[in-house]
């Protein structure tokens, strides 16, 4: 113990504040003044200022020298300050970063865990070239500290360097500690290890065979399972749903060991959980499986419960199971029915939901829950109330009982008599019913009794489809309809402004009924539909048509095919086809299974392209800051910079006049990773998302161009100073 | 204003500043084997250093504060960053390197001629004296061309850091020079 009088000199002068001096000089100076006070607690504020002034916007990049100083400091605050502000500004000054190396060393030694492992997760952070080159030995001794706090952020720290350089990643071999880690004692580092791998695992599958890993680690992982915390339960979760089990003694252990996180009170766990034993339910016994069904619905049920944003996520997710098992879920219908105060997009699914859940053979579920969304078309909210419309229909059709249909047709109409806005909604749907109860006399009569009053004219119909199947239903019943000529005259008249599902069912309805129709509405449509028409499906169908009528047996053949029967429609859900469901089977939980979009298989090439995008970015940022203190310096010594850089692929654009023509190279490459990314991506998803991504395609060529653009001039500008400098 | 109040506190309570003293040099000259020789009184292995290593150490009742930079040409621009405040400049030099020593003249005067360092002494180590070959400290006072300096107290002064010799006979004659000027 240092004697008093030391102690408390010390302590003033650890606490001294020096008060900001107010100099002309503006903010930055005022700060950089403060930053390299004498006093500590002084410097302490000005960084604490700094990044006060980082976070409101404002570039204090200039100060990164003067903030870089007081790294090297006992006090963990202020290191985790700076290291904040290096982690922020390091994209933008790479060629400072190196400055900061040898302090993140150094502190991966540092005898507090806590700092060690700030050290390397920020030096993992920055996305500089410059930085990775030293990152081998901090990160190899973090691999194996001895504090499990610092081994578990190690573990994720190699996924990140596999994102920036795989290759000097491959080379260290750290990838052979992060397997290794799975083994640990400590079940984070065991999560993170996972959680790290299967990352690596998606960016390039044939590093690490990350199936067999899973494999021959499932007992650690079910044991580790009990001890985490729930962000590594989910993780450890995960990759066991990616593994399938030997035998239906091993499918059922692993359901039961997993079925108590079924409780848990994070709904991501439940989730994950549910995943997993969904994977594992068809490989066990008929018998237990009835066991653990009913455990699944209790689990799904609970999730119900919590706030609307995650009720969605339910929702969706259970939408897919209960299209591999639309049983699961039959005796719950009642935690499903909408509540007053629920938002309208949980409204939504929990309407589709209950029309799913119903069994089609009980009646008295049926009419409850026709009852039921009966009431919902009662509400004010129009997307709710056209939702339930729907889900009348859907409801009826998937009864398929005659009885049942008519009830619900009565209801429709009834509701379309109270309310002039339900029009649109009530149409579709009656249509709907009719297409499912083909011969059914009574209910087509009734239907275009009412229908046939409306005033065309008017603009009632106004949405796509509704007006789509108005015109069918003329097509459908012409003698049911008064005044169908004119009627229908009236839709021809707003041909080409109608919208293509209209349009279609124009031209299909006046091919139907050519016979009643004066012999010009035919010509005229079909003139109409080959010539104004931009929509590709109308117009080729009109040439059919056309092609059709000017054959020669065209009677025959145009009877034929209007006197066609279209088959009774059975269901109006909509399903997935049998390997997407699989697939979204084994993505509970994930954004896949939220969008029904299934990943895209195979490396994630498109993302990895990105980071290069990134690096060249910075590369040139890095350039023109060489560029600028070189002009500043006057100093030929700073273009050695770049000497023991020279083995990396980045460009190293407007170095020199003399290397011109590799930059065009570069250029190239970069042009040319323009189109491949697009077309990667057009690969990637559906084709109507291809078009979208074919004009970000021709975004990026342009921005290429311009960079070429802007290079061209830079080299022109730059190449006398450099000359000069060399 | 705020100036004069703070020294006043200083002297009032008797809180000495930290000096701050900067060790330059070009790579491999033996800055960080000198601080820690200072610090820790021991050899320890390096390893090139990229960006800094800071130590404050007590001497003789002083507090300082001793800036190791790495000497890397890529790192050499940057010394700038560390000029403001500096009470002394140790430069070491590498006596065995000769082919270097015009480069380390150059740096050297180079960064004599900044603004912020024209108060702050001069010490060279004339380094590496344990190996053969290693120049005399005059020589190398010849290859600096340190006589050219005016307005400067310098020194130049023979080491070994690996053997210890000559590093503390260069700090004394430092703090000397430096308590004069600075307090």
């Amino acid at each position: 113990m240092p004697p008093l009088d030391k102690r408390i000199k010390k302590f003033l002068k650890n606490s001294i504040r020096v008060a900001p001096k107010i100099s002309n000089k503006g903010e930055l100076a005022e700060l950089r003044s403060g930053l390299v006070s004498q006093y500590p607690q002084t410097r302490k504020d000005a960084i604490k200022k700094t990044i006060q002034q980082m976070t409101l916007g404002k570039d204090v990049s200039s100060l990164f020298p003067d903030v870089l100083k007081n790294i090297a400091t006992n006090d963990v605050e202020q290191k985790k300050l700076v290291y904040l502000y290096v982690m922020n500004y390091a994209e933008t000054h790479p060629e400072l970063c190196i400055l900061a190396v040898n302090t993140f060393v150094t502190d991966a030694q540092d005898p507090n865990p806590l700092i060690r492992c700030m050290s390397i997760r920020t030096m993992s952070m920055i996305r500089v070239d410059k930085i990775l080159e030293y990152v081998e030995i901090p990160l190899r001794r973090t691999l194996q500290d001895d504090n499990p706090y610092v081994r578990k952020t190690a573990v994720i720290c190699v996924a990140k360097l596999f994102q920036l350089n795989k290759e000097l990643c491959i080379e260290l071999g750290v990838l052979e500690d992060l397997v290794c880690a799975l083994d640990d004692n400590n079940p984070m580092v065991v999560a993170n290890a996972t959680a790290s791998l299967s990352e690596i695992n998606a960016m390039d599958p044939t590093v690490v065979s990350l199936l067999d890993l899973i494999q021959s680690h499932v007992s650690q992982f079910l044991l580790a399972l009990n001890e985490c915390t729930e962000w590594a339960r989910i993780t450890i979760l995960g990759a066991l749903a990616e593994y399938t089990a030997r035998d239906c003694v091993e499918a059922q252990e692993i359901i039961d060991r997993v079925t108590a996180h079924l409780q848990h009170v994070n709904p991501a766990v439940v989730l994950s959980s549910v995943k997993v034993i969904i994977k594992n339910l068809v490989q066990i016994e008929p018998e237990s499986k009835r066991i653990v069904m009913t455990k699944l619905s209790s689990a799904l049920v609970s999730i119900m419960s919590t706030p609307p944003e995650m009720q969605y996520v339910a929702l969706r997710n259970i939408r897919i199971i209960l299209e591999k098992y639309p049983t699961l879920l039959t005796k719950e219908a009642r935690i499903f029915y909408v509540k007053f105060n629920d938002p309208l997009y949980v409204k939504l699914e929990k309407i589709d939901i209950l029309v799913r859940l119903v069994d089609p053979t009980n009646l008295k579920q049926c009419s409850v829950l026709m009852r039921e969304l009966k009431e919902y078309a009662m509400e004010f909210e129009p997307e709710f109330v056209s939702r339930a419309i729907q889900g009348l229909a859907q409801l009826a059709i998937k009864c398929g009982d005659v009885k049942f249909v008519s009830k619900t047709f009565e209801i429709l109409l009834d509701l379309l008599e109270s309310q002039e806005a339900l029009k649109n909604d009530c149409c579709i749907a009656v249509c709907d019913l009719l297409r499912h109860a083909v011969g059914n006399e009574k209910l087509a009569t009734d239907a275009c009794q009412l229908l046939s009053t409306w005033p065309v004219n008017e603009t009632l119909l106004l949405s796509d489809s509704a007006k789509c199947n108005y015109v069918w239903l003329m097509g459908q019943y012409p003698n049911k309809f008064d005044e169908l000529q004119d009627k229908l005259l009236c839709f021809i008249e707003n041909f080409v402004e109608e919208e293509p599902l209209t349009q279609t069912s124009i031209l299909v309805t006046v091919v139907r009924l050519h016979s009643k129709l004066p012999g010009s509405v035919l010509q005229n449509v079909l003139e109409l539909a080959t010539n104004q028409i931009q929509e590709l499906d109308v117009r080729d169908m009109a040439i059919i048509y056309w092609r059709c009528l000017s054959m020669p047996n065209s009677d025959q053949l145009i009877a034929e095919l209007c006197s066609s029967v279209s088959p009774q429609i059975e269901n109006t859900l909509h399903t997935f086809t049998s390997d997407v469901l699989e697939k979204l089977l084994t993505e509970i939980s994930s954004v896949s299974s939220i969008y029904f979009k299934p990943q895209f298989d195979g490396p994630r090439g498109a993302v990895r392209h990105h980071n290069v995008v990134r690096g060249r970015h910075i590369d040139e940022l890095k350039d023109l800051a060489k560029n600028e203190l070189a002009r500043k310096a006057n100093d030929d010594v700073l273009l050695d910079f770049d000497d023991d850089e020279e083995d990396l692929v980045s460009p190293r654009s407007s170095m020199a006049g003399g290397r011109a023509q590799s930059h065009m190279d570069d250029l190239d490459t970069l042009f040319d990773f323009g189109t491949s990314s697009s077309s990667q991506n057009n690969g990637n998803d559906n084709i109507d998302k291809g078009v979208a991504d074919l004009n970000l395609g021709q975004a990026e060529q342009q921005q290429n161009q311009q960079q070429q653009t802007q290079t061209q001039s830079k080299i022109n500008s730059n190449t006398q100073d450099l000359l000069d400098l060399f | 204003m705020g100036n004069f109040f703070s020294s006043m506190f200083d002297r009032l309570w008797g809180v000495n500043k930290e000096l701050r003293i900067l060790i330059l040099g070009l790579d491999g000259a033996g800055k960080t084997t000198i601080l820690y020789r200072l610090q820790i009184g021991e050899v320890v292995t390096t390893k090139p250093t990229i960006g800094f290593n800071v130590e404050t150490l007590s001497y003789k009742n002083l507090k300082l504060n001793v800036w190791d930079l790495g000497g890397q040409t890529s790192i050499r621009p940057y010394w700038r960053c560390y000029y403001a405040d500096t009470a002394a400049v140790i430069f070491v030099v590498d006596s065995t390197d000769k082919d270097r020593m015009a480069t380390a003249a150059k740096e050297l005067h180079l960064m004599l001629q900044e603004e912020e360092l024209q108060d702050s002494a001069l010490l060279v180590f004339a380094n590496k004296q344990d190996q053969p070959g290693a120049l005399t400290a005059s020589e190398v006072s010849k290859e600096l061309n340190l006589v050219e300096l005016k307005d400067r107290s310098w020194s130049i002064v023979a080491s070994s850091a690996v053997k210890g010799e000559g590093i503390t006979e260069g700090l004394d004659w430092l703090i000397d020079v430096v308590k004069e000027e600075q307090l």
